[in-house]
């Protein structure tokens, strides 16, 4: 094998063409590929992520947000927590920045279809679910009723709102929402855990597929709840979180027992990971 | 069959130094040895385990993965062939188990080409190196079955030479290899390979204890115990010779220069699985020991071991390391004691 052999660590240029602010520390990015290359040959599939570079603060694994049914774009939703989102919010449009992927295996889309669905996301967990979301959406024909929950810890910290918000309108979607606390008494939906929002619903747990996205307190309480319903174990679907290094089962960073979350994952079926101790 | 007197050895060492770096046995001051480059008043064949194995060869502590210039990032290829001199072949596994895990999947081409490159006599064991051997166990030595170019066997003032490969046969075509004719050749290769066998004892906690990791996992008392002893220096991960985690830094020269560093990293420490959010799904020494430990016991790769018996290649070099008595024997012992 000689030098014209592809190095897997490869990066490709991109740029920011838009930012656009969310909620408080999350901003949604909007990239551009740099080298000719599209969207659509990028060939990203609901649920995978990315890794993104900022020469001189490293790499980190993100989650694509949007669908591969709208490839105008490819859209990042990242909280600023570590020293590469800081230095990503501090660039804006027109910022250059290199990627690598798409990686992992995502959602089940092909398992979904004509299936009636159920998303649970809690707080950042809706920038992964996104990308199924709207893909549901955009081939709403493909799938049955879908039912989202969404739970947040306080009606400040909805993302993508006026996304949400037009849900309410359409008769394809139920859109049920939480939020842990209401302070100030403006919140007309549910107070409390996102699990509360299971007794506002009946489901149909032999034909539901639920498909859930958020902490991992979140899917202890939702799983065990889930399981309480009758959902069989191979109906449940998760993504899970890891520290995502090098995105290729390579740097050991991410190892969920016999596992890696970045190839394997990071979504997983709930009979995969049950019997790994450390996996929820 | 090949005969090699032992004087001639540097002699045979310089002339392959002119196509490769030679890293070899080497003496140093304090009376350590270690592999180093070729250097004829260092060199020695008196020698044991040296404390690091072979990894570096193919998996350097820290390497240089791309080059940066005004943002652009191009990889940095290896040019250097080297030939690894007189590793034993617990350490030729580890090569293997290391080069299986980077290759399969998605290649690493870093790892790969110096794996293309690298050429290895083994020297087989004719005695335990020291008392925390346990190769027998683990079926990776006393000596190698395949997958070097040259192996030596040790006959007082000689070395027996088996050819392993092409580039094996063309390395003995120096005069000072000369044909070894005796019609007892074969007999005297397993005598000398049964010999070396009986001399390492075997330890059946090991198989014990993956048997109780299967079956039930080790119980949690063990895995906190061994964690509140450890000290968390990360010793038995760099000196391990299938341990190839890794974590990426940037070396920043000026704006938009520098390097994309790759170095050594071990599960061992505490940020390896922390998120940016400050979740860490292993936030105890212990739960990270258990990883450790599972990882070479339980959840290693058909494909990885090449062969032996698990994860481990049983060099012994965590065992006789750690400050706080913790390697792969001591843990083995500890899961055996506890469950029984």
């Amino acid at each position: 094998m000689g030098d014209h052999q592809e190095n897997i660590y490869e990066l490709r240029p991109a740029t920011i063409m838009r930012t656009l602010p969310q909620i408080r520390d999350h901003r949604l990015f909007q990239l551009k590929l740099d080298d000719g290359g599209s969207w659509e040959s990028f060939g990203h599939q609901p649920g995978q992520f990315i890794e993104v570079s900022i020469f001189g603060k490293g790499e980190a694994p993100i989650s694509i947000s949007s669908p591969p049914t709208r490839c105008d774009s490819l859209e990042i939703c990242v909280r600023r927590a570590g020293k590469l989102t800081n230095a990503l919010f501090a660039l804006g449009k027109g910022s250059r920045l290199h990627i690598r992927g798409p990686y992992g295996r995502g959602f089940p889309v092909e398992t979904l279809k004509g299936k009636k669905l159920l998303f649970v996301a809690g707080g950042l967990g809706l920038a992964p679910l996104r990308s199924l979301l709207l893909y549901v959406l955009d081939r709403r024909h493909e799938f049955d009723d879908l039912i989202l929950m969404y739970g947040t810890n306080n009606p400040d910290n909805v993302l993508f709102k006026y996304e949400l918000l037009s849900f309410f309108d359409r008769e394809d979607i139920k859109y049920l929402y939480s939020v842990d606390r209401d302070e100030e008494g403006i919140w007309k939906q549910y107070v409390g855990v996102v699990t509360g929002l299971f007794d506002r619903t009946t489901l149909s747990p032999q034909d539901t597929y639920a498909v859930l996205c958020g902490p991992p307190i979140m899917y202890r309480f939702v799983v065990e709840r889930l399981l309480r319903l009758g959902f069989p174990k191979e109906h449940i679907y998760m993504s899970l979180e890891r520290m995502m290094k090098c995105g290729l089962g390579k740097c050991g960073h991410c190892a969920i027992g016999d596992r890696y979350c970045c190839t394997d994952g990071p979504v997983f079926n709930l009979s995969e990971i049950e019997n790994i101790k450390e996996a929820i | 069959m090949k005969l090699l007197a032992k004087e001639n050895v540097p002699e045979v060492l310089r002339a392959w130094s002119g196509q490769y770096k030679i890293l070899c046995p080497a003496k140093k001051e304090q009376g350590d040895c270690i592999f180093d480059t070729f250097d004829e008043d260092t060199f020695t064949l008196d020698y044991r385990k040296p404390p690091m194995p072979p990894k570096s060869a193919v998996f350097p502590p820290s390497s240089v993965l791309f080059s940066v210039q005004q943002g652009n990032y191009t990889r940095v290829p290896s040019e250097e062939r080297s030939l690894l001199f007189g590793i034993r072949s617990c350490d030729l596994m580890g090569l293997h188990q290391l080069k299986s895990f980077y290759l399969r999947d998605k290649e690493d081409i870093y790892v790969q080409k110096k794996m293309d490159d690298i050429v290895v006599v083994v020297h087989a064991c004719s005695r335990p190196q020291n008392e925390t051997c346990f190769c027998t166990t683990m079926q990776s030595g006393p000596y190698a079955e395949h997958g070097f170019d040259l192996q030596l066997f040790d006959m007082e003032n000689d070395f027996l030479v088996e050819v392993g490969s092409d580039v094996g046969r063309t390395l003995t075509s120096l005069d000072a290899f000369t044909e070894f004719t005796e019609a007892d050749a074969a007999e005297r290769i397993s005598l000398i390979k049964q010999k070396a066998f009986d001399s390492i004892p075997l330890v059946p906690d090991v198989a014990k204890a993956m048997d109780i990791l299967k079956e039930t996992g080790a119980c949690d008392e063990v895995w906190e115990r061994l964690g509140s002893k450890c000290i968390t220096c990360g010793g038995c991960v760099y000196v391990c010779p299938t341990c190839t985690c890794f974590t990426v830094t940037d070396r920043v020269f000026a704006h938009e220069n520098g390097e994309r560093i790759r170095s050594w990293d071990t599960c061992l420490y505490g940020g390896f699985t922390r998120e940016a959010s400050g979740h860490n799904p292993r936030p105890t020494q212990g739960s990270r020991l258990k990883r450790r430990h599972e990882h070479k016991l339980l959840y290693y790769n058909e494909v990885d071991i090449q062969g032996t018996l698990s994860g481990c290649v049983g060099c012994g070099r965590c065992s006789d390391f750690c400050p706080v008595h913790i390697g792969t024997l001591e843990v083995v012992k500890a899961i055996v004691d506890k469950t029984a």
